[in-house]
């Protein structure tokens, strides 16, 4: 039987791992329109600027935080899609990161993808990410006077809402 | 506790606007009272009538939606996450339940597809017609077409009550479908008021898209090109205004909108004339979807039973909602909350039109650029 020619999502994960065999981790294809690729946080930069000018991922959708007290890490994920390629404009690839709980850091993005900034924003002060070379890393959200740990960290309970 | 509080004190001073300081510059704040469209606060540098930066202060309408969504069950925060654009309640509900739909396993049958589809189509309407009425004619100074497109949306705001019982904030799709069938008599109503509807946008094309006056001051006014709009990731009809076909019930359809067929309504100027008009051809698109699905609504059940627990994982979920991609991310532990959803819309994703359109322009375009981007602060701030 003969071998089944890889589908355009397999494709695009073979790509990225040709390109970066150590920075990405683990992949995964679901359903037709989602890849999420798991990488190593320090090679940001690279992998943004090669789906950015090789893949046509040319912005961001959001970028959201993850925290996992029970592993100490956070994850930071970036939602890329494509408006100028209509061939993969149906694909969301989420590019995802693992950082340590204790000082989570991580490069900016929005040199290569601007559309990062607020969300870079949000992240930072939900997350308390630090996005390093941001060119504005300020609080966007919360009151001036919040003082006290990011409050999207899962430390930070409301018992009066519920337990969780 | 791993966290640093140090993290969240702020790394420039409170006010920083990004052009420099000059002797002839004037910091203005403007806002937080309510423009129209909820509270924001722009802090801008003027020279004279030139606006030179402007640096928006966005959060009075921060309630910390995706942290309290961790707190409330699947089927609660359906309320609870519609509350950010209360007047796009249909999109932001439907956006939800797409990912928890994909980790249950459930399909909704396709009655329910069509009837949720036409719902979020009278919505898409009604939400056009606010910001026709608020953005578009009050921040012009159009006072007349306010009055038109107001009285027109509650027109549809009654058929949206007959269908789900609430004016605005419907709840009406839970996990597995919606809620109700169309009552008796309701699509008679729905067809004569479209009809109307269609008589009427001819006459707002008279009185507002073809007034020179409209056109004099939105043509030509806070220009995205095509490759600016890509590069800042704009999206909905601040996308489409700029050139770029792009609309998430065509990238990747979701409801009954593979079976239907319509128009992307596209514009390469990139102005606020450009975007109104954008959403002026979606209205009229709309119509054109709502009549083909009453047509085409195929018998059958509504809805399934769906389970009240998440299944473990994650699952990204999207629509087009009246001011663009709505994109969900849930993730699921088994348990009957979320243990993170994330949300990324329309409005939080033009934020950073504004300083970049909002500049050397004068003072009074400021609100032409504003309500041409249809920036909902309630949803951006969430």
């Amino acid at each position: 039987m003969a071998t089944q020619s890889p589908t355009r999502e397999e494709d695009l994960v073979n790509k990225l791992k040709a390109r970066f065999p150590d920075a990405i981790k683990d992949s995964k294809i679901e359903g037709k329109h989602r890849i999420t690729i798991h990488f190593d946080k320090d090679k940001l930069l690279e992998i943004a600027r090669y789906m950015r000018d090789e893949l046509g991922f040319d912005h961001v959708k959001g970028v959201a935080g993850v925290d996992d007290p029970t592993h100490k890490k956070i994850e930071v994920l970036y939602f890329t899609g494509s408006f100028s390629r209509p061939e993969i404009e149906d694909l969301i690839v989420v590019l995802q990161a693992e950082l340590p709980r204790d000082n989570p850091t991580i490069a900016s993005a929005v040199s290569v993808w601007e559309s990062t900034h607020f969300h870079e924003r949000e992240t930072f002060e939900m997350f308390g990410v630090k996005f390093e070379g941001h060119p504005d890393l300020r609080k966007l959200l919360t009151l001036d006077n919040w003082e006290g740990p990011p409050p999207m960290l899962k430390d930070i309970k409301f018992p009066e809402m519920g337990q969780r | 506790m791993t966290t640093n509080p140090d993290q969240t004190k702020p790394t420039a001073p409170p006010i920083a606007i990004t052009a420099a300081k000059e002797p002839s510059t004037l910091d203005v704040s403007v806002g937080p009272q309510h423009p129209g469209s909820g509270h924001l606060r722009m802090l801008m540098r003027v020279d004279g009538d030139y606006i030179v930066s402007v640096d928006p202060d966005i959060g009075y309408v921060h309630r910390g939606c995706e942290k309290i969504a961790e707190y409330r069950t699947a089927v609660s925060n359906i309320p609870h996450l519609e509350r950010p654009c209360i007047i796009d309640a249909i999109h932001l509900n439907w956006g939800y339940v797409l990912p928890i739909e994909e980790l249950q396993g459930i399909v909704v049958p396709p009655r329910g597809q069509y009837i949720s589809t036409i719902a979020a189509e009278m919505n898409r309407i009604m939400s056009h017609l606010y910001w026709l009425a608020i953005n578009a004619g009050v921040f012009s100074g159009h006072t007349t077409i306010f009055m038109y497109a107001f009285g027109d949306r509650d027109l549809f705001i009654e058929l949206a009550e007959m269908l789900t019982g609430a004016r605005l904030t419907y709840s009406f799709l839970p996990p597995g479908g919606p809620r109700r069938d169309l009552p008796a008599e309701f699509q008679d109503r729905l067809l004569k008021l479209l009809d109307y509807f269609e008589r009427r946008l001819v006459e707002y094309d008279r009185i507002f898209f073809s007034n020179p006056l409209v056109i004099a001051r939105a043509k030509g006014i806070g220009t995205l090109k095509r490759d600016e709009a890509i590069k800042l990731g704009m999206t909905g009809p601040v996308l489409r205004g700029s050139g770029v076909k792009y609309d998430v019930r065509k990238v990747e359809p979701y409801g009954a909108y593979a079976d239907l067929d319509f128009e992307i309504p596209v514009f390469e100027e990139g102005d606020s004339y450009a975007r109104f008009l954008v959403r002026f051809e979606e209205m009229k698109q709309s119509i054109k979807i709502i009549r083909q699905a009453l047509e085409k609504m195929p018998k059958g059940p509504i809805a399934r039973k769906a389970p009240l627990i998440i299944p473990e994982g994650e699952a990204i979920g999207r629509v087009e909602s009246s001011r663009g991609e709505l994109t969900y991310m849930v993730k699921g532990d088994n348990s009957d909350k979320p243990s993170r959803v994330k949300i990324m819309n329309g409005s939080f994703r033009s934020l950073i039109a504004l300083p970049y359109l909002i500049r050397n322009v004068h003072v009074a375009d400021m609100p032409i650029i504003y309500g041409s981007l249809d920036y909902w602060p309630v949803e951006a701030d969430r």
